[in-house]
């Protein structure tokens, strides 16, 4: 097969993983917890770090991208997988409304959609991405990025009565 | 006589792109030039509603450009605004051919915030359903590719299945389709009297029929060849690199199951093969379908052997409220990993839902593969990846 997959027992391939990123990287916070790897990076080190998992640590594939709107703030989440049972997860927070931060697509081209949902959802920027349209929503006529907590949905059901 | 002219195809399909356009000092001299097609939203042989951007030289296409988003619901806005129990009838409707994988992967999200214990045999019932939903979206979408190539037969053969099981499922959840069965902190219910020795009975006579039903029907016919042998052809760096999960990217011979290599539930005391082809193509596609049918079947017949006792529901109290943090999730689906994240704050309804639905990723090769490949073959390609309009959507 020409695809090289990690091998090795899980633990050492965790310690290996935050090794790689805690020597080539500030990393604000980690956490290693059953299969999964957590780092926190702060949103301009975030290329290096994803260019670091998959050149030099070898972790394949992306999962997903999650973006969280934290009101003031966005929570960005990188789920890696190394597709044999490891988990590594970066995240990183962008300050202000107005989110920009570095595209990944050069080093997982499959970000490519991922980016273009949370540009869609979000409004985040991302630098460098070659095709940045809206996914789901209209191209044009529509200025309002859905997910964002300030959107509100006519029919809101909020349940205040329970809380 | 149809397969030996596919392979002369083969050679000039494995090239690259510019090499199977017309020779552009000869477009130029007679002034010849690509054009612009839409194929769809509204298509008879699309999976549901989708439009393609193509760019034709001639009959061979050389740009593809897919424009998603008509039967968007909006499942995770509409989550962030329901209480955690609520969301599961959400869910079932994202992706409706395999509805069982999209409830089990929010549950298990959510209960790795919860402090519940989940009992043997619901884990077991879980396992069980979703190998049922496996087959139940494997065997048509054999019939759809079957019905996109121009054989109708075989559309028949898979929906009598599809319609066996669901009448399996009804008397086992209540519904036909949308079932809400899974709950959080087990299932809605246990199987009701007799339904163990029911299934027996069905499996052991779906392994029957698959070999005269559909692999006779299908495999060595030489249409079929014709239109899937070397077509959609990818190479495993290729769909690694696209983030291709499930059978686009088992067919490439990258052995990478979500079941296997990061078990979940009742799986982890399961034997079962991971199906690869090395083929990667949209023949060795259904080979892998075909093999992870019989797979499903295996995995059934051995949870039946050793179905465990006692309840099927865990204690979560009355008013679910997860701890703060984030629950992820990962199930393999029919189409291939399945990814779930939740963020809770503390209160009765999720703070921001995220669906990684299999489909949206793995849609991304047909920008990257029908480019090179003509009109006619992005039909197959399209039963390749056997998208779900809802779950590519959301």
């Amino acid at each position: 097969m020409a695809v090289t997959l990690p091998e090795g027992n899980l633990e050492t391939r965790l310690s290996r993983y935050l090794d790689g990123f805690n020597n080539s990287h500030g990393i604000e916070d980690s956490l290693v917890e059953g299969d999964l790897v957590q780092v926190v990076v702060g949103p301009e080190d975030l290329p290096a770090v994803l260019t670091t998992a998959r050149e030099t640590l070898g972790i394949l594939h992306l999962s997903f991208i999650t973006v969280v709107d934290r009101q003031g703030s966005f929570e960005l989440t990188y789920e890696l997988l190394d597709l044999r049972g490891a988990q590594v997860r970066v995240k990183t927070t962008i300050e202000g409304d107005e989110p920009v931060i570095g595209s990944v697509t050069g080093i997982y081209p499959t970000a490519n959609w991922h980016e273009r949902e949370a540009y869609d959802m979000f409004g985040v920027a991302f630098r460098g991405h070659p095709d940045l349209r809206r996914l789901y929503m209209w191209q044009d006529h529509f200025d309002h990025h859905p997910l964002l907590k300030s959107f509100e949905i006519s029919t809101r059901r909020t349940f205040e009565g329970l809380r | 006589m149809l397969g030996e002219e596919r392979k002369t195809e083969e050679t000039t399909l494995s090239q690259p792109v510019s090499g199977r356009l017309a020779n552009p000092d000869i477009r130029d001299e007679f002034g010849l030039e690509t054009i612009d097609m839409n194929m769809g939203p509204q298509h008879p042989a699309m999976h549901g509603l989708l439009r393609l951007i193509l760019e034709l030289d001639g009959e061979t296409v050389v740009r593809c450009d897919p424009v998603m988003g008509y039967l968007h619901r909006s499942k995770e806005k509409i989550s962030e605004n329901r209480m955690y129990p609520a969301v599961i009838p959400i869910t079932d409707r994202i992706d409706y051919m395999n509805n069982m994988a999209m409830e089990y992967g929010y549950c298990l999200a959510v209960e790795k915030l919860l402090d519940v214990e989940i009992p043997p045999r619901a884990d077991a019932i879980r396992a069980l359903m979703n190998e049922f939903s496996r087959i139940m979206s494997h065997i048509p979408s054999l019939g759809f590719l079957l019905l996109e190539l121009g054989a109708f037969t075989p559309i028949l053969y898979a929906f009598r299945e599809r319609e066996r099981i669901q009448s399996i499922m009804e008397e086992v959840t209540g519904a036909r389709m949308m079932f809400h069965y899974i709950r959080l902190g087990g299932v809605k219910a246990d199987l009701p009297e007799g339904m163990p020795e029911k299934m027996w009975e069905y499996i052991e006579g779906l392994e029957n029929r698959l070999q005269p039903d559909f692999i006779d029907l299908i495999e060595g016919n030489e249409i079929f060849i014709a239109r899937t042998r070397g077509v959609g052809k990818m190479s495993p760096e290729k769909a690694v690199e696209m983030g291709l999960t499930g059978v686009p990217l088992r067919c490439t011979g990258v052995e990478f199951d979500v079941r296997k290599h990061y078990p979940y539930g009742w799986y982890k005391n399961l034997d079962f093969d991971v199906v690869t082809d090395d083929a990667g193509d949209v023949e060795a596609s259904y080979r892998c379908r075909i093999g992870e049918v019989r797979q499903s079947i295996r995995m059934i017949k051995q949870i039946l052997e050793n179905l465990p006792g006692g309840e099927v529901m865990g204690d979560t109290g009355r008013r679910i409220r997860p701890a703060e943090g984030d629950g992820i999730a990962r199930v393999e689906s029919a189409r291939g990993e399945y990814a779930v994240h939740v963020v809770s704050d503390g209160s009765d309804t999720p703070y921001r839902v995220h669906y990684r639905t299999p489909c949206t990723v793995n849609m991304q090769l047909l920008q990257e593969i029908v480019p090179g490949h003509y009109l006619p073959d992005i039909m197959p390609i399209m039963g390749l990846i056997d998208p779900v309009s809802g779950a590519w959507d959301k």
